[in-house]
């Protein structure tokens, strides 16, 4: 399956006035591990995060497309884009290859620039998004990811409890799935600072 | 027999079966084996390759999927038989268990190991612990490696082209000194120094060819096989848990350890870091 020819894992959680994005880091050609360094979230903004997984080609050209459009998002409205407003622009993207389509399942997390209101979405494939108000998951091991998340997720967490519970829940879940993890990378956005955090996980 | 002699019924369905008689057990091992589990529950009257070929055929909706996710590994050196193994087990991409024992204890002095079908391997390797042991108590001897593998060998032959999935590395110690033999379902039987064998294999030969020496002390081996299971499941999406290793010796096999192998990562890490 072509979603599963690299093997992805991200979760993205909202906590009090923060939000956290997590990913594996494991770059592999089917049971092949080949990297364990691979970068799937990639900064677009200074308090907004897109994670990519998927078929490793299309994170990079979808990073690469993405930070093109945004650039000239930036220059045109002389601002930085809003959470929501990126939301858009993604899903603009991904559907304008409907019938031929990147295998890319972005989670985008990030707060708002002027109200600094936590923001998480993510996507399907064709660009359809989805906004909820606590967690989202993407990548081969998404239901290991589900079951993970609804244990440990509970409202308002401040941002060492929320880096507890996104740490556990991807850990635990790439541990269920033959081609996710190899590590994990957490990124924890507040208001005034984001913290990036490497995860010594299991490395089989 | 009257009624079944009325009704047509023929008393076995396997192939080149040497048996003449209904219900006798026979004397030799091999008849005895085959003979004692053809209880096996098959249709009526119909040949089991043609029947059996949709499970077997990778364009069927009904094709039964082994996993070879695995890493096995054994080879010989002067003071015995080196055996590790790692213990997942996958179902497509999902991990289904860390914690497998894919090492089966045939006998005190003999080992196999498990790859492919799991059914397969541990039900014909206890069928072969049964006839090793038959063997014994007929002989007043112990069956040599040679003989053990020769017999798995051909009980599957017979079973050639019906969809087991089973490549075993059959360990002992006999007369000759330490034993080794690959036996797969395709009816292969093969003597060498080392094997490997699973997704992962490719890796660990990598690792085992560049540290192999026949005179290597016992802890030397026992790290050598350690490290080679740990580069699979490094490398190897479908390998991974825990490497349980076996030592071989003159007296039977000895459990030697079971170590995590996320333990062995940082431990080598930490290894090339003092370097």
């Amino acid at each position: 399956s072509i979603l599963e020819y690299n093997g992805a894992a991200i979760i993205a959680m909202k906590g009090r006035d923060c939000v956290a994005i997590a990913s594996d880091r494991r770059f592999g050609i089917q049971a092949q591990t080949v990297s364990t360094n691979f970068q799937k979230i990639f900064e677009m903004g200074p308090r907004l995060y897109i994670g990519l997984p998927g078929l490793a080609t299309d994170v990079q050209t979808v990073h690469q497309r993405l930070q093109f459009r945004l650039n000239l998002y930036e220059l045109r409205e002389n601002r930085r884009i809003k959470p929501k407003t990126f939301l858009s622009m993604v899903s603009n993207l991904l559907y304008e290859r409907r019938f031929g389509p990147y295998f890319v399942e972005p989670v985008i997390a990030g707060l708002d620039p002027k109200t600094f209101e936590p923001f998480i979405a993510s996507m399907d494939l064709i660009g359809c998004p989805m906004v909820t108000d606590d967690f989202v998951v993407s990548g081969t091991c998404s239901e290991q990811m589900y079951g993970m998340c609804e244990s440990v997720w509970e409202p308002n967490m401040d941002p060492q409890e929320l880096f507890e519970s996104i740490s556990q829940a991807l850990l635990n879940a790439v541990d269920r799935d033959a081609v996710s993890g190899w590590g994990g990378i957490v990124h924890i956005i507040e208001k005034d600072q984001v913290t990036t955090t490497e995860l010594k996980g299991r490395m089989d | 027999m009257a009624l079944a002699d009325v009704c047509g019924l023929k008393t076995n369905q396997l192939k080149n079966s040497f048996l003449s008689d209904f219900g006798g057990s026979s004397t030799h091992l091999l008849d005895d084996a085959l003979t004692s589990t053809t209880n096996f529950t098959v249709p009526y009257g119909i040949d089991p390759v043609e029947s059996l070929k949709e499970f077997t055929n990778p364009k069927s909706d009904v094709k039964i999927h082994f996993d070879h996710g695995t890493t096995t590994l054994a080879f010989k050196f002067q003071h015995g038989v080196i055996v590790a193994v790692d213990s997942r087990a996958t179902a497509g991409p999902s991990i289904e268990s860390q914690t497998v024992k894919k090492v089966i204890e045939i006998n005190p002095y003999l080992l196999g190991t498990m790859a492919g079908g799991a059914a397969d391997c541990a039900y014909w390797e206890r069928v072969l612990a049964r006839q090793c042991r038959i063997y014994e108590l007929r002989n007043k001897e112990r069956i040599s490696v040679a003989a053990a593998s020769k017999l798995l060998a051909n009980i599957v032959y017979n079973y050639k082209g019906m969809g087991l999935s089973m490549g075993t590395m059959i360990c002992g110690w006999d007369k000759r000194g330490p034993g080794l033999y690959y036996v797969d379902s395709d009816g292969e039987r093969m003597s060498n120094n080392i094997y490997s064998v699973g997704s992962g294999s490719v890796y660990a030969y990598g690792v085992l060819d560049s540290g192999y020496r026949y005179d290597l002390s016992v802890e030397e081996a026992i790290d050598l096989g350690r490290r080679s299971i740990y580069h699979a499941t490094h490398r190897d999406a479908y390998s991974g848990g825990v490497v349980n290793l076996y030592h071989m010796k003159e007296s039977g096999w000895e459990f030697i350890s079971q170590t995590d192998v996320f333990d062995l990562h940082y431990q080598y890490k930490a290894e090339k870091e003092k370097k």
